[in-house]
């Protein structure tokens, strides 16, 4: 048998699909029988050796907030893989979704060090959670993300011992009616450089635009581009393009079939390398709620 | 165009394409065969014969394609001739690279056995230029030959060609090479990779460059009375010739997985363009080689309102010769009038219009529009147990994109089409439950 089957999380019948910005979605195909996507969570953490370190955390946070409302991120950087959770409370009605509820949660196994005034009108925040955190007892930062004008916007701040820093700022777009918004706002680059007219699809490229929705968002040193809405098949492009760990694009496409009702999204940071005049994705992500 | 809601594939519902198998004696550059789907065995003769038998009942298709590989070396090739004269097919047409039709003999024992349509590749004005192609020395003299016969004979001589950095500097000289033999049409498709996606072979042309030429050819053909088609072009490029394109393909009988390396096509002003429901854009490996031309091509602005594509609209009907003539109502409705017939009245009851039938090879939309609203009614060959709002003789009735006001009424629209669709449907409309209808059985055990 295969150790990553172990991994596999069957789908429920009470399980509920949202996206990265946990918006509900209809499945794209029906479930039954077919796999949560966070069997791609717990085999990318086996995969990094963080899994017995980081599955009792995650599992009492999962509880918490309650089931499929914590969205992680799994990042790549081309040498290892992080993990960035996020919690949704648009309107604060859920007590356990504040960020001191969370902190709360985790301190068996990680202290949550930055304390947040939870009269700040964030509509989300993010945590790192890792092996190491684990190891050293706390989480020195967390990310808190306020809106912006109509809420199609947003910012992020990052929160430590120093206080908060603006970090990112995030558009978010439907990728053809607002095809124009989308071109100006990512042309609006001092990182990337779209003098070559193949840049754009670098950025853009065909099998992600064909999305539900696309993020623009620009950072400190690179801008980012979210991609969110993608089918299974996309997915695996997408890992294959940016060089995941080749076991789990190999899970991915092995079990493809069972993924095919998950909306999936995903997200790169974006930049022209200076020396060679070449695009880069210094990092890039995928994401799926638990 | 690909979007998250499904792929737009343009398909005629008239034709039914058999891949008899894939064995060739040329080897051009572009071609799938090459192209990693040459452990295709093609279609049995048995399963042609069923579908042969399925067709003469219910007249789905009215043409057949038979295609290869070089379909003139397949030693069975007249028993599937006798097929398919017994499956109520209009027209059967072959698609070769002509070169043994050099023997008229053969060439007229084809058209004796029922073969009515010639559907000849020629992608090149000269032995130069095709022999380049096809990396056979000889073929275009072949080929020549064999449609001179074709001509002499009156057969009914279309040609082929794709269009790579082969050849796209000859367009209208290959125009002008064959305009003497009066073919009925000539077809110039844009190369599609299936394989080599990176195009480490250089065949793909940048649109800028092929556009203009282009147009000279089809200039061309006009001032030759030749009728023309283009495939995987944008339109736009297209100029007065616009209504050229046409990328409908017919149904196909091969191995599965063609599709899926099948390209797909985008263009980033779709949601911006009237002609997005017919021109595909760009295919993929255009955009990852030349990027996605957002300044070359332009969109012409929309009177109507862009909804995603899922299926879009079926093709017209496919008539050589005479594409530029008005199709007559009861020739357009040919094919439709027993779906439309499924719904007839319901639009009515509600105070609705059934605004457009969408006829697909694996579904079939009614688009009702209702107050300020609308909802698809969408019919897909019936399963046993995949999800659906009520199951026929033939179909599992679906709905979607309701929208509008008045919820209610739609709800009723929907259910009052359910219902009269399960009264009329009489069994054995036929819808296809995949793409492809033939399945691992006719592959090689070869590895590729
Ligand atoms: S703008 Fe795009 S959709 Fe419109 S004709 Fe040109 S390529 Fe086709």
């Amino acid at each position: 048998m295969d150790p990553f089957d172990d991994d596999l999380v069957e789908a429920g019948p009470d399980d509920r699909y949202f996206d990265y910005c946990l918006e509900p979605y209809e499945p794209r195909r029906p479930w039954r029988g077919k796999l949560r996507a966070e069997s791609l969570l717990w085999a990318a953490l086996r995969i990094a050796d963080e899994r017995e370190w980081l599955e009792a955390p995650l599992r009492a946070v999962s509880t918490a907030v309650g089931r499929d409302l914590v969205v992680w991120g799994l990042k790549w950087d081309g040498r290892r893989i992080g993990l960035e959770l996020y919690f949704y409370d648009p309107r604060k009605e859920d007590a356990a979704a504040t960020m001191t509820a969370v902190g709360r949660v985790l301190e068996p196994w990680m202290k949550l060090e930055p304390q947040v005034r939870e009269s700040i009108p964030y509509f989300m925040a993010s945590l790192e959670p890792s092996a190491d955190a684990v190891r050293a007892g706390r989480l020195e930062a967390m990310r808190l993300y306020l809106a912006g004008e109509r809420g199609h916007a947003g910012r992020s701040y990052r929160l430590d011992a120093s206080g908060f820093e603006l970090e990112n700022t995030y558009r978010f777009f439907d990728p053809r009616r607002d095809i124009e918004d989308v071109l100006a706002l990512a042309r609006a680059s001092v990182f990337v450089d779209y003098g070559d007219r193949r840049v754009l699809a670098q950025v853009l490229p065909p099998e992600l635009m064909a999305c539900r929705k696309v993020c623009i968002a620009k950072k400190r040193r690179a801008d980012g581009v979210y991609f969110s809405g993608i089918d299974v098949e996309a997915l695996a492009w997408f890992l294959r393009r940016h060089a995941w760990p080749g076991t789990l694009v190999e899970i991915v496409l092995r079990h493809r079939t069972r993924f095919e009702h998950v909306w999936f999204d995903v997200g790169v940071d974006v930049r022209t390398d200076a020396t060679s005049g070449r695009i880069e994705f210094p990092k890039s992500s995928f994401y799926g709620t638990m | 165009m690909q979007t998250p809601e499904g792929r737009f594939e343009p398909t005629r519902f008239e034709e039914l394409t058999i891949t008899v198998g894939f064995r060739c004696h040329s080897a051009c550059k572009f071609c799938i065969v090459r192209e990693g789907m040459n452990d295709f065995r093609g279609v049995p003769l048995e399963r042609f014969a069923s579908l042969a038998a399925d067709n003469a009942r219910h007249r789905r298709y009215r043409r057949v394609v038979l295609t290869g590989g070089e379909v003139t070396l397949e030693p069975a090739l007249f028993d599937y001739l006798a097929v398919a004269r017994t499956g109520g097919f209009e027209h059967v047409r072959l698609q070769t690279n002509g070169r043994r039709l050099r023997d008229a003999q053969f060439a007229r024992r084809l058209m004796e056995a029922g073969v009515d349509e010639f559907f000849v590749s020629l992608h090149g004005p000269d032995a130069a230029t095709q022999d380049l192609v096809s990396e056979r020395e000889g073929s275009f003299d072949e080929a020549w030959a064999g449609m001179c016969n074709l001509a002499a004979m009156g057969a009914c001589l279309m040609t082929n060609t794709v269009m790579t950095s082969l050849n796209a500097d000859r367009l209208a000289d290959i125009v002008e090479r064959v305009a003497p033999l009066r073919p009925v049409r000539m077809e110039f498709w844009y190369y599609l990779p299936m394989e080599d996606v990176e195009d480490r072979r250089d065949l793909l042309v940048p649109m800028a460059e092929l556009a203009p030429r282009l147009r000279t050819a089809l200039d061309r053909c006009v001032a030759h009375g030749i009728e023309a088609v283009v495939k995987y072009v944008p339109r736009c490029l297209l100029g007065e010739h616009g209504d050229r394109l046409d990328n409908a393909q017919p149904d196909v009988v091969i191995a599965e997985d063609f599709y899926e390396h099948y390209p797909k096509f985008s263009c980033l002003w779709e949601a911006r363009c009237e002609h997005s429901e017919h021109c595909l854009g760009l295919h993929h490996p255009y955009v990852h080689k030349y990027g996605w031309e957002q300044d070359l091509l332009v969109p012409q602005p929309r009177t109507r309102p862009w909804r995603a594509p899922t299926w879009g609209p079926a093709a017209p009907v496919d008539r050589p010769g005479r594409r530029h003539l008005p199709v007559h109502p009861d020739e357009r409705a040919e094919g439709h009038a027993p779906w439309r017939a499924l719904v007839e009245g319901v639009a009515e009851r509600h105070g609705a219009r059934l605004a457009e039938v969408l006829l697909q090879r694996r579904a079939c939309v009614f688009r009702f529009e209702i107050g300020d609203g609308g909802v698809d009614v969408v019919l897909t060959a019936r399963s046993e147990n995949g999800p659906a709002l009520v199951r026929t003789a033939s179909f599992d009735v679906h709905y979607r994109n309701p929208s509008g006001a008045d919820r209610e009424a739609c709800i009723a629209l929907v259910r009052d089409a359910a219902r009269a669709i399960a009264t009329r449907d009489p069994g054995g409309m036929r819808l296809e439950a995949r793409k492809g209808l033939v399945g691992a059985e006719a592959r090689r055990s070869a590895a590729r």
